[in-house]
């Protein structure tokens, strides 16, 4: 069969519109390319590393702050030198705020993650009442030296029951506490835990005191934690700074709680180490210790310069996911003028974004 | 007789009781205590745009209540919080959406995770496997998308048209052993096309219920189509009009493959938006070298008539049109796929495509026995079929990605 004249016709505009088609698609297709690549270009130029000092500043959303009376102070009670030491601990089952907006159902004692502050004196007696107002059975177990039926490890304590825990405090050092019920891991991940600090006999020279508990949140119960914090709630002293001073000695007491290691780290000054605080001397001069599961250490340091500087944890994971704080260093009238950068409180952090509330 | 009043209380007295009933049951939960254990919430990622220096997430709430977010996070190698805003609302209404923009220095080529949560505390996460800049909806940028249409759905489709002379040329043997080729390949596309939309459809929020948008899509297009050639075949056999019958099924051919077309159009568009496919030179080949079948679909009933002017002859200006039909829509697609994605869209055109192919085999098999040939089942149309479905199978091989 011969192909017939209109047949011919046909390809042939078939053709010369695929040929149009397909020079089109190659004269027109190509400038795509130009304008990725242009935009390939752009992020790297507009860099903004999430600092301070640049054009946004990470972790201050004033819609998203904690509100002050939410921050954990992180002063813990002063030394004293009454002989008997007596705190009250209520487990109560509260919505805790893990990171500014989210809430999350936990285990608590005394409302707060981390627990209250527990002080004494070596050689002073030490007299905890736990009053479990909680969902299931808890106890108190304290790091330290002291009898098998002060340890919380038998004695579960059920719900509307409680316990007092009493022992002589010894040695001296930072210690943590937490609850041992089993299973553990999930009542110390839920919030039950905090620290205990004691002084030596002759006591400590005095300085201005910081208490950080580093602790991390599993929300989803994944494995990963997904948020960090210094005393139980992310970036709570990135939008809280704690003021300090030029030459003001400050005494850092920190403990890790989470099953990971953490780094305590603080900018633009080294500390004096002593580990577990068990020392009265520090061996060791450093900006950064390793603190693995429960381990703690005392930090002593001094600001020379003013301005903003960062406290964190070292593993940059746990710093970006909440274990960053600043410190506000402030000087005197003389040095004042020097510093360069503003504190990031409300009034002087730039460039907010609004939450579109 | 009944009273009119009396059927239309009998109408309305359901209703009524049920409205008494759903009052009661709002105010006093009808004696059923239903405590939730935790709350159930259910953000779902709808598009995420890469611009300059930010990603804006759109997300909508597919849970039962309303949604705050409170964090977001972006991972990396790890997750890290980043500052963001929410427009218009961070408290998401349910099934209503919303923009979360994160002023993010993310980098070209990169794989990032997005993590928003909410303020109950319960992560919602997104992987971008490789990261993109989204396009912008330029002149520049819609020629592109359009040109992508052209080169998988048109420029294929005419291709293989143009292996009409060399088809006319065949006997009636293999007359009857490319008809049932076209079955083949279409029968493949079909199910091609509802394996595509079943896997979509998973991954549709749970309201949108992906199954069922099957099930309507489908219904559509094989009771519509059905209805529309019943409705053509009596109008033309009114008129006495002898031969349009074969041009009547390439129409539908090219109608079926044509919303095909929009819908793999839709996929193709959205996934390049959406930066998932990383080598996207090989599989606009792949797609050319898949669709040229289409091409011999289109063309396969009019093999048999008269191209050309005169009485009963199929003008070839038809061709145009049918090409057009078939592959024209691609471009849409893939256009609205880049710059509007609507997964619920594409799952929809996947079912109407697939049930229109369908349609059209049953219309296809129902002239075969209508027609002059001696039997169905004869081993060259058997052997046609199956020759369709490798022919699809073995081109399908270019398009794995």
């Amino acid at each position: 069969m011969i192909t017939p004249r209109a047949d011919r016709w046909a390809i042939l505009a078939l053709l010369l519109l695929i040929s149009l088609g397909a020079v089109a698609a190659w004269h027109w297709g190509r400038p795509s390319t130009s304008v990725r690549a242009a935009a390939q270009s752009h992020p790297m130029s507009h860099h903004r590393p999430p600092t301070l000092g640049s054009d946004t500043f990470q972790y201050v959303y004033p819609e998203r702050r904690l509100a002050s009376d939410q921050v954990y102070n992180p002063v813990p009670p002063p030394p004293t030198s009454q002989p008997v030491h007596e705190y009250e601990l209520v487990v109560q089952d509260v919505e805790h705020e893990v990171a500014p907006g989210i809430r999350v159902p936990s285990w608590t004692f005394n409302g707060s993650i981390p627990g209250p502050i527990i002080r004494g004196r070596e050689g002073d007696l030490m007299r905890i009442k736990l009053v479990n107002r909680g969902s299931v059975p808890h106890t108190i177990h304290f790091h330290g030296i002291h009898p098998a039926d002060m340890d919380g490890v038998f004695e579960m304590v059920p719900p509307g029951g409680s316990y007092t825990y009493e022992f002589v405090a010894r040695p001296y050092g930072v210690f943590p506490y937490h609850c041992h019920s089993m299973p553990a891991s999930q009542h110390i991940h839920n919030g039950l835990y905090g620290m205990m600090i004691i002084d030596p006999k002759q006591g400590r020279p005095p300085m201005k005191e910081l208490a950080m508990v580093m602790s991390a949140f599993d929300l989803d119960r994944d494995g990963d934690a997904d948020f960090y914090a210094w005393n139980g709630k992310a970036f709570q002293y990135a939008d809280h700074p704690i003021e300090l001073k030029t030459g003001e000695p400050v005494r850092m007491y920190v403990v890790n709680l989470f099953e990971e290691m953490m780094a305590p780290h603080i900018h633009g000054n080294m500390f004096d180490l002593i580990r577990s605080g068990t020392a009265l001397k520090s061996a060791e001069l450093t900006d950064v210790v390793s603190l693995g599961i429960a381990e703690r250490a005392i930090l002593e340091f001094k600001y020379d310069h003013p301005g903003p500087f960062m406290f964190q944890c070292h593993f940059s994971e746990h710093m970006e996911l909440g274990l960053m704080g600043w410190f506000v260093v402030n000087g005197d009238a003389k040095q004042k003028k020097a510093s360069a950068p503003s504190p990031p409180t409300a009034k002087t952090a730039p460039h907010h974004r609004g939450a579109g509330k | 007789m009944k009273s009119r009043p009396l059927i239309w209380l009998s109408f309305l007295a359901p209703l009524v009781l049920l409205v008494a009933l759903l009052v009661v049951f709002y105010r006093s939960s009808g004696g059923l205590r239903f405590q939730s254990p935790a709350p159930v919430e259910q953000v779902a990622f709808e598009r995420v745009v890469f611009l300059p220096d930010e990603i804006v997430a759109h997300v909508r709430n597919v849970g039962p209540k309303e949604v705050t977010l409170s964090q977001v996070q972006i991972g990396w190698l790890n997750r890290a919080s980043w500052e963001f805003t929410v427009e218009p609302s961070p408290t998401i209404p349910r099934l209503a959406t919303a923009r979360v923009r994160i002023p993010y220095p993310w980098t070209e080529g990169e794989p990032y995770e997005i993590v928003l949560f909410t303020a109950a505390g319960l992560p919602f996460s997104h992987k971008i496997e490789v990261a993109t800049a989204t396009p912008l909806f330029t002149a520049h940028s819609l020629w592109t998308f359009s040109m992508l249409g052209v080169y998988v759905g048109v420029i294929p489709v005419f291709l293989g048209i143009l292996w009409l002379p060399f088809l006319r040329n065949l006997g009636e043997r293999s007359y009857g052993f490319l008809i049932s080729l076209t079955i083949g390949l279409l029968v493949f596309l079909g199910v091609d096309a509802l394996h595509d939309g079943f896997e979509q459809a998973g991954e549709l929020p749970g309201p949108f219920q992906g199954v069922a948008l099957i099930l309507i899509g489908l219904s559509i297009s094989l009771l519509g189509l059905f209805t529309l050639t019943r409705y053509l075949e009596r109008r033309r056999a009114g008129i006495q009009q002898q031969g349009s019958s074969p041009l009547l099924l390439a129409y539908l051919v090219a109608f079926g493959i044509g919303v095909h077309n929009l819908g793999e159009g839709l996929a193709i568009g959205g996934a390049y938006a959406l930066g998932e496919i990383a080598t996207g030179a090989l599989l606009i080949v792949g797609f050319m070298i898949h669709n040229l079948t289409e091409g011999v679909a289109v063309v396969a009933p009019i093999v048999r008539s008269r191209l050309g002017k005169g009485e009963g002859a199929v003008s070839w200006l038809h061709l145009l049109w049918l090409g057009a039909l078939a592959g024209l829509p691609t471009i849409f697609g893939t256009s609205l796929g880049a710059f509007a994605p609507s997964p619920v869209l594409a799952v929809l055109f996947l079912a109407i495509g697939a049930g229109a192919v369908f349609q059209v085999v049953i219309e296809i098999i129902s002239q075969m026995k209508r027609g002059a040939a001696p039997a169905l089942l004869t081993p060259a149309n058997l052997a046609g079929f199956l020759a369709g479905l490798t022919v699809m199978y073995v081109t399908g091989l270019f398009l794995s990605v």
